[in-house]
């Protein structure tokens, strides 16, 4: 995905004497929510902004060569035509509530909302690269995310060295470094990506939340849809309409080949200890459930006996008799399934 | 009565909102697919903890648009309180403790000044395998529904039954009948039987809808378009297997749920029935255990009044007040109890239903003569 044009060292910046500087390659991951973050706060900006900006908080690698941007926190500015106004207060404020909540993050650079690197970049870059408040002595990230309508989304990772030959003009300046980046989510976020990722023909953009056997049936369509798709090609080899090629037939017969091959006595045995630990749990599930709702019932339900305290007493009593003897039931009942089912 | 105006964005509408006390009860919840990936994050970032944060969003008519979240900070625990069970959990009372109130209203105050949906909606957090019906989640709702806003929701993520397949978010609100009794804590045998309430009762569950903007649409169709044309056939197996195709597509379809290993989770499973049934016996006992003394610190009581009664029968009778009802939530808990069971059994159902009609594929496939008969 990143841009494989470009292979430069990192920058160096300035460095204080004594600290060795690094020029090892930056690699920089995004996870989604940061993306999808940003894609809400360009959403959310002011009808007259052309661009919105935003911090980026994620973590740093040990050895510095990678950062991971986690999320991201809106923050608002002002571009006129000769200054552009960034309400750092905000951002202070934001960072010091972020960190509370995610004391594993640190700050690792900002967005915008537009590819256009300008003076203004440079600018809000320094700060963001800058002692103190900012980076130092990382390299502050600058993502770009270009929101325009009828053009596709474009991500773009940069980072920054210092130019300028007096500190005036050091301080407006920067040369912009195109670093990689990959889009990174982890195996707990497929499932919602996945979710997410239904709505995406419809014409309301929404999808509902699926259950068990809906997701189950859809990944079943998904693969026979697949499957079709490679007896396709393969009918079209056959059929001499579509080039042959000796890789793809071998990687299929990779794939075929994966089949496992066991006795059909074996596979019998499996099935059938396996689906009946699957039903015992079942039965046994909903046994408990019942059993509760009717200890819970005859315990709000005794009073209408009549009596008093005594009845009660022996209302419970006689409920943990129940109880205990629909422990015994069930365990009674589990056997006959057993054998119901082999 | 509360009338405010709100300036949407994204419909670029205003749209002046009435709050009501009689509005419409919620419908459903619009979940943003921002939000549903910050909690996914959130949740397991801190797994196997609880993890709980703030929703926030918009009412519109009678479905909540849940537009934004963020994170309730954690104490901290010192280490050695992991080996005393009765801790309490500092994460999962965090959204009613005092400190992140003020948190929650800065952070909302924060919000709104970059045009976020400054309405505080409800909380969410972490479950693991559905094991969510306790005190704090009740108390939690409670302290929403009653303080902050009565149209609130809980959003339940459930990590590990995300993690096998499909997405598990859930929205939850106390039902009035439940609030009603909670507020008065009746929750003894004689209230119950008066206000029929019943385990099924507690919550009200409210459909989940995942909501994309545009941007976010156009987005994932350009992540699973790729970027270069598709070139010539592979020269080699080696070049097939390196070439970008053959990496799993970002947002190909989750073949997770296909998987069939299903030990694990019904082992997870029946643990948690039995920790459920230990619960119950033990509220059992301990309600056996409040029946006894009260009864009898009642008969003490009538003594002592006959006694007194019959010293002087001229005073006026006493108001003796009647023995502290210490354990009055008794019944609360084995009923919360009970309605963890019923999640955890419609939980193994659901599995069954799909792990059922999995081993029967695989049977079938390989034995491809046993379903012809």
């Amino acid at each position: 995905m990143a841009d494989s044009f470009l292979h430069l060292a990192r920058p160096l910046g300035p460095v204080s004497v004594g600290t060795a500087p690094t020029t090892a390659p930056l690699n920089v991951v995004i996870q989604p929510q940061a993306i999808f973050s940003i894609l809400d706060h360009s959403l959310r900006r002011n009808a007259d902004q052309e661009r919105v900006i935003g911090t980026l908080l994620g973590t740093r690698s040990e050895d510095g060569g990678e950062v991971e941007v986690r999320s991201a926190f809106a923050v608002g500015h002002s571009e006129a035509e000769d200054q552009v106004e960034v309400d750092m207060e905000y951002h202070k404020q934001m960072l010091a509530l972020h960190l509370k909540a995610n004391p594993r993050e640190v700050l690792v650079g900002w967005y915008a909302t537009a590819s256009e690197l300008n003076t203004f970049s440079a600018l809000i870059q320094n700060f963001y690269s800058g002692q103190g408040d900012g980076t130092w002595p990382h390299p502050a990230v600058h993502l770009t995310v270009s929101t325009e309508p009828g053009k596709d989304l474009e991500t773009r990772a940069y980072i920054s060295a210092p130019v300028g030959v007096t500190a005036e003009r050091a301080a407006d300046s920067a040369a912009f470094i195109p670093v990689p980046y990959e889009l990174r989510y982890g195996e707990a976020d497929k499932s919602g990506l996945e979710a997410i990722a239904n709505a995406k023909d419809s014409e309301e953009r929404s999808t509902t939340v699926t259950s068990d056997v809906e997701a189950l049936e859809r990944a079943i369509e998904e693969v026979i849809a697949m499957i079709d798709r490679v007896s396709r090609y393969v009918e079209s080899v056959i059929d001499e309409e579509a080039p042959a090629s000796t890789a793809m037939g071998q990687f299929l017969l990779n794939a075929l080949a994966l089949a496992p091959k066991v006795e059909p006595a074996d596979i019998e045995r499996d099935f059938n200890n396996h689906i009946q630990d699957v039903l015992v749990v079942s039965y046994l599930a909903n046994t408990i459930r019942t059993q509760m709702e009717l200890s819970n019932r005859l315990a709000t339900a005794q009073l209408t006996l009549g009596g008093g305290e005594a009845a009660k007493e022996g209302g419970e009593g006689q409920r943990n008799n129940n109880q205990r003897k629909g422990g015994r039931n069930q365990r009674q009942d589990r056997a006959p399934t057993e054998e119901a089912r082999a | 009565m509360a009338e405010y105006v709100s300036w949407n964005p994204v419909t670029q509408t205003v749209r002046l909102i009435w709050n009501l006390r009689a509005q419409a009860p919620l419908a459903a919840v619009k979940v943003e697919a921002l939000v549903v990936m910050k909690i996914i994050k959130h949740c397991n970032q801190t797994f196997p903890t609880t993890a709980t944060g703030s929703l926030v969003g918009m009412d519109i008519d009678n479905t909540l648009e849940i537009t934004n979240s963020f994170a309730f900070p954690v104490v901290e625990m010192p280490t050695e309180s992991h080996f005393d069970n009765a801790a309490p959990n500092p994460a999962a009372a965090a959204p009613r403790a005092k400190a992140n109130a003020a948190y929650q209203a800065e952070m909302i105050r924060m919000m709104r000044e970059v045009n976020v949906d400054a309405n505080n909606v409800g909380w969410y957090t972490s479950a693991n395998m559905g094991n969510f019906v306790n005190m704090n989640v009740i108390e939690n709702q409670f302290y929403y529904q009653k303080e902050m806003n009565e149209r609130t929701v809980a959003l339940v993520h459930d990590v590990s039954r995300s993690a096998q397949g499909a997405l598990s978010l859930r929205a939850f609100r106390l039902s009035a009948k439940f609030i009603e009794a909670f507020k008065e804590n009746k929750f003894n045998s004689e209230e119950l039987q008066k206000s029929n309430l019943r385990y099924q009762d507690i919550f009200d569950e409210l459909p989940v809808e995942i909501h994309n903007s545009h941007l976010i649409t156009s987005f994932i169709h350009q992540l699973q378009t790729p970027k270069t044309a598709p070139t010539d056939l592979p020269a080699s197996l080696a070049a097939l297997e390196a070439s970008p195709f053959s990496q799993s597509s970002v947002l190909s379809p989750n073949l997770d749920n296909l998987s069939l290993s299903i030990d694990p989770f019904l082992e997870k499973n029946c643990d948690l029935l039995l920790d459920s049934i230990e619960n119950h016996n033990t509220e059992v006992n301990n309600y056996q255990y409040y029946q006894r003394v009260l009864g009898r610190e009642q008969q003490k009581i009538n003594n002592w009044k006959q006694k007194r009664a019959q010293e002087n029968a001229t005073r006026a009778t006493l108001k003796q007040p009647p023995p502290p009802r210490g354990r009055v939530a008794a019944r609360l808990e084995s009923m919360l109890n009970t309605r963890q069971v019923e999640q955890f059994s419609r939980q193994v159902d659901s599995f069954v239903s799909s792990t059922t009609g999995k081993m029967f594929a695989v049977k079938g496939n390989l034995l491809p003569g046993e379903t012809a008969k």
